[in-house]
């Protein structure tokens, strides 16, 4: 009680006043060991000339009050090399950091390793040390790289790391593996996807200033969860800040072909859009949620069927509007301090809001077909459009965390919502081809107004507890995460051209329709890891074993009406806002909407996973040089799914139906060994094998049939038995080979060269049922197995080694370089085998869905800390990847490379402020994903142009 | 201490696996044991019931550990066990007695525990009907079926007649779709190697419509076959008929799945290299108010015929106000007699798929949207002839898109066919050709097509658009000389609501 008092009240002292200690300044610093990169427990530190000192606790952390002045520090421990720094400056109420002192084991007589403040910073330091010293493969990206970079979220900051490409601005691909194989986590737990559709996260929804580094895991090890096996993105938010923040920044930006755009398209939303959700417009009527809604062949009156049809809104058609720039606007605030002689309190407060536009005035989309006669190689159309795509997003997050240490333990507490919507609208010209197979041939305009609103709330609770000397540790994390993804009334209407005027047609351009998808995720994490240090074959090792839990549940629902008509379809003018018109209205008129949902809805379903996890690793020096880690994980992985096919949500019990039964139940062995041999003290070679798994998601096993209302193809869970395919949808099991030569210099300078191989086992891939020709159909089906042969080459180069002028001056690259392959089923090869051209030889391999063939960064940067100028020029760029699977009549569909070239600059101005100024896309590239054929030209699946984007960006700390 | 640590670590990883080797186990039960096991009875041969009715269900048990009890859960009705078998037995059956007491899908679920405490269940449906003269099918047809002259047939969705089996329609029978759309839309499929044998008569026809129609049995008894309640352009309340068979497609594949089913339905494939399949025999049926949609663009026909040999027999076709097209043919041989086809949503009549048969003497009046002929050819590498049009009537209206919709490789001749009932605004524009690509693969006869221009309308030029000059024969108003004889549709609500009357039929 004492203790919570004197918490409250210093925390009141330290945010009330600053200069109660006006006089008193900070050293804070981090003693790590050179040879591990750990941190060290114990090191003495103390003022030369002064009776004053500290010792480092298990963080290897310091802290020192002094008063202003310069100091010499004198830093020592037994059996490793005494450090001196000389010149650290303490200034009248501020912190001085010093991070990284290295302290080495000494070998011989050695003499005292002397150094000054200055040189103890440097960029990058820490990232580098990590990656340097990690028992597996790592890449990563920190806090400090954000800013030079100028990326303002996630995403963009992620491109630039090995191996890493992002995938329309939002899912993260590592080693250009699919998003089957990609995991994210945040704070080392897992977090789910706010897509149905996917496995991985969008992460542009995570602010940069929430986050203080990303690591990306590339190889195993057993701690980290078995079901990855491109990479594992880590996200850690923003944790004990070392020096009081209080920074407020403002930024915005400008597209001159998008912005202040008189043709913008919008609507009239809610009065809450701006903070990221719907306030209530786009809510789906009460007692619509029934399989009986009011319909004139109900038995309801028809003042009833007219008040259900006017509860719905009655916009269905966008608005020109001027669209202003984009706006974004941070705030952090953090601290920490001593509470009594031994604990040390931190919090840290940030909130972040941006609200963007985009407008793409030619946005084009295409579905073509091969033509079954072998000397027509030409692909056919069967529907062309083209049209205005309008896009507006709101992020609004916050971050809220407190951390408390005594000498023995951490405690952490986060929690975190973000909150993003965004407002779609479209307009497009339809062209459907009467001479495609299956196509009956219309012209139609059509607008949809699409609205998609996201939420992640996540708790953290991490407590780490040291015993004997820091020999062992205990830590321990609970997390739930809540996760909502809704997307409320989707609405589309598509007006057929007629030689009598627009009108609607069923069997063209369709009837106006209505969409609500809900789904709604929990999951819960529970791990505990524990690490021992001791000594085999003479040096350190670290055993570690541990466990998790974790729990996860999603509930998902589709729910669809139809306009329809009971007589005459209105006169049409074309105009979306004369639908809904009172006179329209049956009884008035004749637009009722009828459901198409059945109860239970088989477009529905709720799932849930249990996996429970245990592991044990060694990492130990088998030989002086050669650092093993060994390590063995076992997971047991129950999936339980409710929900049922059409057949039975009829009435039929003879259909398929799962209530809370068990769908997947494995117990898997997952064995890793990593090991690094330090050829030199700046040199590594690493090789590692691994054996990891991925799962099929929760809709992937099911009987669910799901419509996607807005890419109109039907989803058919992989349960079913269609064609050949028996409807035993199994995991994928992967062995990965990675090895990886690196040499690292001074001042974050290094070059690495990996190879890695992995082997499939049963990949599943979304496959397209050929036997349906008229509508688009897929099921996820395990296909013949698949192989990976990659090579990354990194450099990173300071240019002072040329002239002394150029010292300022850095230059960096990435590469990846995959081969993929994978054996086609049966029935792909003989559907492409049916429609193989003359002169063409139709293979039973090709590479594998989703993976890129390469991917480039590169970037030139200049940093003078002496007139706070920085910034670079930075390129990214990815290969053609196949990215939907054709056969039969469909062709395969690649994205195009996108050479993304963007200029950054920083300026600080003062000591308190930056300007940055940003230019993305110098290129003026176009996004683009085409259809392929044998000697026939390219067509356009979908096509657009984002344009160059200038950003403007004004920092403030105080 | 090196040795030590070794031994640690390794023994900590056997005792680990053994754990949770151990653990993985916990919630399957002793897996040793023999669990028991229950048969219901088969849906599709449970009787339907009316409010108030009971019925009696057999449920087979096998109980190696020994029989317990039972109990058993039900909707929309009442159930208990009646009889069962002695404590400890090993075999035998349980009596389940059903009372209904609410109309619609009725599930009974048994869940029979032995003597070691595990136990299972198995349900069975049984359909309550709200009248006497009423049946509610929930389930597909698997066993020979009759459907009885007098009585109504309500399809509670997509109901399928299953491979082997045979659905027998009585003149006169009355089939309704519920409502609904997507995966809520009510058909009725015939199968491959399933057969449907529907003979109406002109006297008493088989009218396919929605539950909201109000017609009866015994007006159809008597003669009238019009709605009393519906007007014939209401449409898209339910989804329509759909026969398959195993006769030759032309498509990318065979088989091949219907449009408006989805993949995960099995029952949905069709084609083959049967020419002389038979599907059964279809004679005078109408089929109103169907056509709703699972997806965009994917819509149910008032009749889809995919892959119909001929040995299948189909004459006096009449489809009103379908949401989608009136009758579409992929591929197969059948030929129809006597068609017709009144307000369809879509198009009028449909082809795809190199089909390769004979439409003759058909009427089609006024398509509200779509074509009066949408004809499209081979989609794979078969390429069989020719399919015809012969010997009808086309009344345009003010709604049609194309009058004939011919592709390049469209394999279709129209012989003796009168166009007539044009609106004075209807011409081609630059957009529209009413007669899109004439002669299509130009291997088909197209000739003797006589026309009547509206009043102040446009020229012939512009709406027989590509069509050469001897092949048209301008006559008076329903002075045609071609199409068939109006008397002969004195079965169809198009005649018996005097609309072919109106147009001078």
């Amino acid at each position: 009680m004492n203790k919570l008092l004197t918490i409250v009240l210093t925390i009141a002292f330290v945010v009330l006043s600053n200069d109660v200690f006006a006089q008193q300044g900070t050293i804070r610093g981090t003693v790590i060991e050179e040879a591990t990169g750990d941190p060290v427990y114990g090191v003495t530190i103390l003022v030369e000339g002064t009776s004053t000192g500290t010792t480092t606790d298990f963080d290897g952390k310091f802290n020192l009050s002094l008063t202003e002045g310069d100091y010499n520090l004198k830093i020592s421990y037994v059996s490793y090399t005494p450090v001196t720094i000389e010149e650290v400056g303490v200034g009248s109420g501020e912190v001085t950091i010093i991070d990284n002192i290295r302290l080495q084991k000494t070998v011989e007589e050695m003499e005292e390793v002397v150094v000054t403040a200055e040189m103890m910073n440097i960029s990058e330091a820490a990232m580098i040390t990590t990656k340097r010293k990690s028992a597996n493969m790592l890449d990563g990206i920190s806090a400090e790289r954000f800013r030079t970079i100028g990326d303002s979220d996630a995403a963009q900051a992620l491109k630039r790391v090995t191996g890493v490409s992002v995938e329309g601005g939002k899912y993260v691909y590592v080693r250009g593996l699919g998003d089957r194989y990609t995991k994210t986590m945040m704070n080392s737990v897992d977090i789910p996807s706010l897509d149905p559709d996917k496995n991985s996260l969008q992460i542009d929804i995570f602010p940069t200033n929430l986050i203080d580094n990303m690591i990306i895991t590339k190889t195993a090890v057993a701690e980290m969860p078995a079901d990855f096996t491109g990479g594992i993105v880590n996200i850690e938010t923003k944790d004990f800040p070392d020096e009081p923040i209080i920074d407020v920044s403002l930024s915005t930006s400008y597209n001159p072909s998008m912005h202040f755009n008189s043709g913008f398209l919008g609507y009239n939303g809610s009065n809450t859009d701006m903070l990221g959700f719907d306030g209530g417009t786009r809510e789906l009527p009460s007692g619509a949620n029934v399989e009986g809604i009011p319909t004139p062949i109900s038995g309801n009156s028809e003042q009833e069927v007219n008040n259900f049809v006017n509860s719905f809104n009655s916009n269905l058609g966008p608005n020109e509007l001027t669209n202003p720039m984009d706006l974004s606007a941070g705030v952090s605030l953090g601290n920490q301090f001593s509470v009594g002689s031994d604990n040390a309190f931190g919090y840290i407060l940030s909130g972040t809001y941006k609200r963007s536009t985009s407008h793409y005035d030619n946005y084009r989309y295409g579905e073509y077909q091969r033509q079954s006669n072998p000397s027509e190689y030409d692909l056919i159309y069967a529907t062309k459009q083209n049209g205005v795509v309008s896009e507006s997003n709101v992020l609004l997050g916050g971050l809220a965390g407190l951390a408390f240490k005594t000498p023995n333990s951490k405690y952490k507490l986060t929690g975190m919502h973000l909150q993003n919507g965004e407002d779609r609208a479209t307009s497009f010209f339809i062209d459907n081809s009467v001479d495609a197979p299956g196509q009956s041939g219309y012209l139609a305009d059509s607008y949809n107004l699409e609205y998609s609103e996201r939420g992640v709330t996540n708790f953290l609770l991490n407590g780490v507890h040291y015993f004997d000397n820091a020999m062992w540790e205990v830590n321990w994390r609970i997390s739930p995460t809540f996760s909502t993804m809704n997307d409320p009334d989707i609405r589309r209407t598509a007006y057929t051209r007629s030689p009598n005027g627009p009108r609607f047609n069923a069997g063209a351009g369709g009837f106006p329709s209505r969409i609500w998808r809900y789904m709604d995720e929990m999951n819960v994490v529970n791990r505990v890891d524990i690490t021992r240090d001791y000594q085999l074959f003479g040096s350190g090792a670290k055993f570690k074993t541990g466990g998790s839990y974790v729990y996860k549940e999603r509930d998902y629902e589709i729910l669809k009406y139809d306009m329809q008509f009971f007589g005459a379809i209105p006169t049409l003018t074309g105009d979306p806002s004369e639908i809904l018109q009172p006179e329209n209205i049956y009884p008035n008129g004749s637009i009722y909407y009828q459901s198409g949902n059945p109860d239970p809805n088989p477009n529905a379903y709720s799932s849930n996973v249990s996996n429970t996890s245990f592991y044990l690793s060694n990492e130990f020096n088998l030989f002086q040089n050669l650092k093993t880690s060994l390590g063995l994980r076992v997971e047991n992985y129950v999936q339980r799914h409710t929900g049922r096919d059409a057949l039975f949500a009829q009435g039929d019990p003879s259909g398929n139906n799962l209530d809370n039964e068990k769908v997947l139940d494995s117990f898997d062995f997952f064995p890793s060994a990593n090991l690094t041999y330090f050829l030199t003290d700046r040199q590594n070679l690493r090789v590692s094998y691994s054996r990891t798994i991925a799962r099929p998601s929760f809709k992937e096993l099911s009987f669910a049939q799901i419509l996607d209302p807005v890419s109109d193809r039907i989803f058919n869970g992989g349960l079913f038995s269609i064609d050949q395919w028996e409807g035993n949808l199994t995991e994928t099991r992967i062995h990965n080979f990675d090895t990886r030569w690196e040499m690292f210099f001074n001042q974050g300078q290094l070059l690495s060269l990996s190879l890695f191989y992995k082997s499939f086992d049963d990949p599943i891939e979304l496959v397209r049922i050929q036997a349906q020709q008229t509508s688009s159909e897929f099921q996820p089906r395990n296909v013949g197995d698949g192989e990976v042969f990659g090579a990354e080459f990194e450099f990173r180069k300071n240019l002072g080694f040329i002239t002394e002028s150029l010292q300022y001056f850095g230059l960096s690259s990435n590469v990846t370089i995959v081969e993929s392959i994978i054996d086609m089923t049966e029935q792909e090869f003989r559907s492409r085998k049916n429609f193989e051209k003359e002169g063409q030889n139709v293979n039973d391999k090709r590479q594998m869905a989703g993976q890129a063939p390469y991917i480039i960064n590169a970037g030139i940067s200049y940093d003078n800390p002496e007139i706070g100028l920085d910034g670079g020029l930075f390129y990214n760029v990815q290969g053609e990847t196949l990215t939907v699977v054709g056969g039969s009549l469909f062709p395969d569909v690649y994205t195009e490379p996108f050479h993304n070239l963007r200029l950054n600059m920083n300026k600080s101005l003062g000591s308190n402020a930056s300007v940055n100024l940003s230019v993305s896309n110098l290129l003026n590239e176009t996004r683009a994903e085409y259809y392929q054929g044998y000697r026939a030209d390219k067509q356009i699946f979908s096509k657009y142009k984002p344009h160059t984007t200038v950003s403007l960006g004004f920092k403030y700390s105080f | 201490m090196n040795f030590k640590s070794i031994l640690t670590f390794t023994s900590s990883v056997l005792l680990a696996l053994t754990m949770l080797v151990s653990c993985s186990d916990d919630d399957n039960g002793s897996s040793d044991a023999n669990p028991p096991s229950l048969t219901a009875p088969e849906s599709s041969n449970n009787p339907n019931l009316i409010i108030g009715d009971s019925a009696d269900l057999t449920f087979n048990v096998n109980v190696p550990g020994g029989y317990a009890s039972s109990s058993v859960d039900a909707t929309n009705g009442t159930a208990s066990i009646t009889s069962e078998p002695s404590v400890g037995s090993t075999s035998g059956n349980v009596v389940v007695n059903f009372t209904a007491n609410t109309p619609g899908a009725a599930t009974i679920t048994l869940t029979v525990t032995d003597e070691d405490g595990m136990s299972d269940d198995a349900t069975t449906a049984v359909s309550i009907s709200e009248e006497a003269n009423q049946v509610l099918l929930n389930s597909n047809i698997t066993t020979d079926t009759t459907w009885e002259t007098g009585k109504v047939y309500i399809l509670g969705g997509r109901i399928a007649v299953e491979a082997g089996a045979t659905l027998t329609i009585q003149p006169g029978v009355i089939v309704k779709g519920e409502a609904g759309t997507g995966a809520n839309a009510s058909a009725l499929l015939v199968a491959r190697d399933a057969t449907l044998n529907a003979n109406g008569t002109a006297d008493a026809p088989i009218i396919f419509t929605s539950v909201a129609d109000e017609i009866t049995p015994e007006q159809v008894a008597a003669g009238d076959f019009t709605s009393p309640n519906l007007d014939p352009d209401i449409n898209g309340l339910w989804g329509g008929v759909i026969v398959l068979g195993n006769a030759p497609i032309s498509a990318a594949e065979s088989p091949a799945q219907i449009e408006g089913i989805p993949t995960s339905d099995t029952n949905g494939l069709y084609g083959g290299d049967d020419e002389g399949d038979s599907s059964g025999t279809i004679t005078y049926i109408s089929i109103r108010h169907g056509g709703s949609n699972i997806g965009e663009g994917n819509e149910i026909n008032g009749l889809t015929l995919g892959g119909v040999g001929t040995g299948t027999t189909i004459n006096n076709v009449e489809v009103v106000a379908n949401q989608d097209d009136g009758i579409e043919w992929f591929g197969g041989n059948v030929s129809i007699d006597g068609i017709v086809i009144w307000n369809s949503g879509d198009d009028g009549l449909d082809t795809d798929q190199d089909w390769i048969g004979t439409a003759s003497n058909f009427i089609i009046v006024t398509p509200q949207g779509g074509s009066a002929f949408e004809l499209d050819g081979p989609e794979g590498e078969l390429n069989r002839g020719c399919h015809n049009f012969v010997n009808g009537v086309v009344y345009a209206g003010g709604e049609i898109a194309n009058l004939v919709d011919f592709d390049d490789n469209t394999n279709a001749g129209l012989t003796d066919v009168y166009f007539y009932g044009f609106s004075d605004t209807y011409m081609a524009t630059e957009e529209f050709s009413p007669v899109a690509s004439f002669g299509g693969d130009g291997n088909c006869e197209s000739a003797n097509w006589e026309y009547t221009l509206a009043e102040g309308g446009a020229p012939v030029d512009e709406i027989f658009t590509g069509v050469p000059t001897e092949a048209l024969t301008e006559v008076a108003a329903n002075g045609n000389s071609v199409g068939p004889d109006a008397s002969n549709f004195g079965w169809t609500w198009a005649a018996q609501s005097d609309a072919l009357e109106s147009i001078g039929l």
